[in-house]
């Protein structure tokens, strides 16, 4: 890059969000990042992923180039092209998204070869042995990761530079409505994936005759989406298997509370790994002015770190105790929900995670070229 | 090129035959040769013996990365590189902004497009020809760049040298009378297998035989030797056909001098077959295959007597000697006056040292502490990718 020119950023992910590749927090997670690097001047990126033909469109005016998948191996994160070869010619520095995966570890590679410098970012989506053990993972000049806790699973591999960037969320796009909040009274909000490590048993087994509780999400684990519609039964439950980002938005802003239950073992027993990197759903209900209550699973307690709009629970009695007090109006307070949304805008906001984004960005060309 | 004065390291295998020899410090043999296993079949091969033969050797491409930081040339060049894990070598080169060269004797090209899966090529930027784009290419003969495009339709834009073979006349003989007492000697020198073209010798012979020509041949060299007796025997050969095993080479260019044509049936595909060149400069004309490596350089009728690749053509060239209807003395003539100018070491020599001249340049080991680190995830990666 000469003076004066803006930076050119790439963004490798082995799908991109949408329904045509990939509807996944790790996907959203890449759009946010880099609508949040939008908010920063001098910068001109590019996103890349894989399928399964060449495509080429724009996406929030970043250009995103899908390449054809010349993988050997099944599995979205085991996708690979041998085109970046070419591709990345000319750009200063690449993001890796889902770096802790087969993907991850040949961008990794070819990126390493063009002497282009490389940041990591693990969203769930592997455990590479050859990236962590096989310490390919020190070829990245810098790691960001998604929440303290996910910096720990990986810190004791990598120790050069990193960043934490919790978020980010559009809070232009996540607003609360201008209805009063009191009008929502006792309405319990659970958006989430329906699947076993979500926790949502929890919720339904601790949920008070009093409190009404809506599910929104697609089931993904048949049995345990019966299982909880059995749990649910002669109780206030109501889900929502389908939800656009539109309706989506309409019943953050008809809730009163959000909860997120992950758990590191689930109901049938299983140890879960990684059970939660980052809740992004939790960000973005306290976005649209929701106080919310979290588990102790993974990085949700990171998320709400003032007890007046989050509450963290660890256990069955925990949450019942949480509940009766929200059945009680002893909490939230009413302020609480502008206390979050005040909370999310100044730290987990595009424009606030931009600014820490670029600048980690920057010092990392930077550091390179020394 | 040391005695020229220029400063030479080898780096390169243990020989993959049990000689005892005392290795002069300026070579390195500390290569592992991934799939030269003595007497065993190809076919026996594991897939992962083939892999580090042909893809990717991790302990051979950190040998290279030492040998580089150790010894700093100003050009490397590449030789035959299957069977050490050439494209992770190759790879590593790119890397570095080596000046390199790649000496193409055989299809190693081929060899790693048809061996190693694209998205393993990926990996070290080879699943087209990148790989080869920063090196200087010379090949020992068009056929061979030929066969290479054709096969794997990897070209070289940069272009290729043609740097054909050569032959050591320093200690050939002067050679006897031709057809003495009017019966022709024949000489074949090389792997005593099919490809080579055993096989049609001995039916040719079978055929002179039944002509009444007085005629020998003496076959040279390993390999299937028992089919080869068998196959002799039962066409009544023993007494005309005789295997005498392997020479060395100055030895083998000695005894060309007793004989009258060399022949050389080798298959189509041969790149460059050196022996019908060594016999051609100890004036005894080969008898070879029209489209080989080696014609390319010599003129049928002039140096040499090029035959289709089948037992009745050769039958009827090696009559055609046998009967004295050759100049045999004046094509021997041609022959070692092509091979002492054109296609002599030292000629061979001036060729590949003025290119080594010019591809040599400067460039700067890179301090990256990681590099080994790099080499070992791209080895490994071709594996998991090859393997799972």
């Amino acid at each position: 890059m000469k003076s004066g020119e803006k930076l050119r950023i790439a963004h490798l992910s082995p799908a991109y969000f949408s329904p045509d590749s990939y509807v996944g927090g790790g996907e959203r997670y890449v759009d946010y990042l880099t609508q949040s690097l939008q908010t920063v001047a001098g910068f001109e990126q590019a996103i890349f992923a894989i399928g399964p033909d060449d495509q080429l469109f724009l996406r929030n005016g970043i250009p995103v180039r899908v390449l054809k998948n010349e993988s050997s191996h099944p599995g979205m994160t085991n996708a690979l092209s041998t085109r970046l070869w070419r591709e990345l010619d000319g750009f200063d520095l690449v993001h890796i998204h889902q770096c802790l995966t087969l993907f991850g570890a040949f961008s990794t590679s070819i990126v390493r070869s063009l002497k282009i410098p490389a940041i990591g970012t693990d969203l769930g989506g592997g455990e590479d042995p050859q990236m962590l053990r096989g310490r390919g993972i020190e070829l990245l000049d810098g790691l960001i990761s998604i929440s303290k806790y996910a910096h720990n699973l990986v810190g004791s591999h990598f120790k050069g530079p990193h960043e934490i960037l919790i978020g980010p969320v559009d809070t232009d796009r996540f607003v609360p409505a201008s209805r009063e909040p009191s009008a929502n009274v006792g309405q319990i909000l659970c958006v989430s994936r329906i699947l076993p490590h979500k926790g949502i048993d929890r919720v339904i087994a601790a949920l008070p005759p009093s409190l009404n509780l809506t599910i929104v999400g697609r089931p993904y684990h048949q049995p345990y989406y019966e299982l909880l519609v059995k749990m649910a039964e002669g109780k206030n439950v109501r889900f929502v298997l389908e939800a656009d980002d539109d309706a989506l938005l309409d019943i953050y802003n008809n809730s009163a509370v959000f909860v997120q239950a992950s758990t590191a073992r689930d109901i049938y027993g299983n140890n879960i790994a990684k059970p939660e990197l980052m809740g992004l759903t939790t960000l973005e209900a306290m976005s649209c002015g929701l106080p919310v209550i979290v588990s102790d699973a993974g990085s949700l307690p990171e998320l709400v770190t003032d007890a007046r709009f989050g509450q963290v629970f660890s256990s069955h009695d925990d949450l019942v105790a949480i509940f009766e007090k929200v059945a009680a109006g002893a909490w939230p307070a009413s302020d609480a929900g502008e206390l979050a949304r005040s909370h999310v805008i100044s730290h987990h906001g595009l424009s606030a995670i931009g600014a820490r984004l670029a600048a980690f960005y920057r010092r990392t060309i930077v550091s390179r070229k020394n | 090129m040391r005695s020229r004065g220029h400063e030479v390291q080898v780096l390169t295998t243990w020989s993959h035959v049990p000689q005892e020899t005392k290795t002069p410090d300026w070579i390195r043999r500390r290569l592992d040769l991934h799939w030269y296993v003595p007497h065993t079949p190809n076919q026996t091969l594991e897939a992962r013996d083939l892999h580090s033969a042909v893809c990717s050797s991790y302990a051979n491409t950190l040998h290279l990365l030492d040998a580089l930081l150790d010894f700093r040339p100003d050009v490397v060049s590449a030789w035959n590189l299957t069977g050490i894990g050439g494209l992770a070598m190759m790879d590593l080169l790119n890397h570095l902004d080596v000046p390199w060269t790649l000496y193409l004797g055989d299809r190693v090209p081929v060899d790693i497009a048809a061996n190693v899966p694209a998205d393993v090529r990926g990996i070290f930027n080879a699943r087209g020809g990148e790989v080869y784009e920063k090196a200087r290419i010379f090949s020992v003969s068009q056929n061979l760049l030929d066969e290479i495009e054709t096969e794997s339709s990897i070209s070289f834009p940069q272009g290729a040298d043609i740097v054909a073979g050569w032959a050591d006349l320093s200690q050939s003989l002067p050679h006897q009378p031709y057809l003495q007492n009017g019966k022709a000697r024949f000489v074949a020198a090389s792997s005593v297998a099919p490809h080579k073209g055993t096989d049609l010798i001995i039916e040719a012979s079978a055929q002179l035989q039944e002509s009444g020509v007085d005629f020998s041949v003496d076959i040279f060299g390993e390999g299937d030797l028992p089919r080869y007796v068998d196959m002799a025997k039962r066409l009544r050969l023993e007494e005309r056909v005789r295997f005498l095993g392997s020479l060395p080479y100055m030895d083998l260019l000695r005894a060309y001098s007793a004989y009258d044509a060399f022949l050389c049936p080798t298959w189509e595909r041969d790149p460059f077959p050196f022996a019908p060149l060594g016999a051609a400069g100890c004036y005894t004309p080969p008898i070879l295959t029209r489209n080989c490596g080696t014609s390319e350089r010599l003129v049928d009728g002039v140096h040499c007597i090029k035959i289709e690749r089948t037992a009745e053509d050769l039958a009827r060239a090696m009559a055609e000697v046998a009967t004295g209807q050759v100049n045999l003395a004046k094509m021997g003539r041609a022959g070692r006056r092509l091979v002492e100018g054109d296609l002599s070491f030292e000629r061979h020599l001036d060729k590949m040292e003025r290119a080594f001249e010019e591809c040599a340049r400067s460039w700067e080991m890179p301090e990256d502490p990681k590099l080994p680190l790099l080499l070992f995830l791209k080895h490994n990666l071709s594996v998991r990718l090859r393997f799972g």
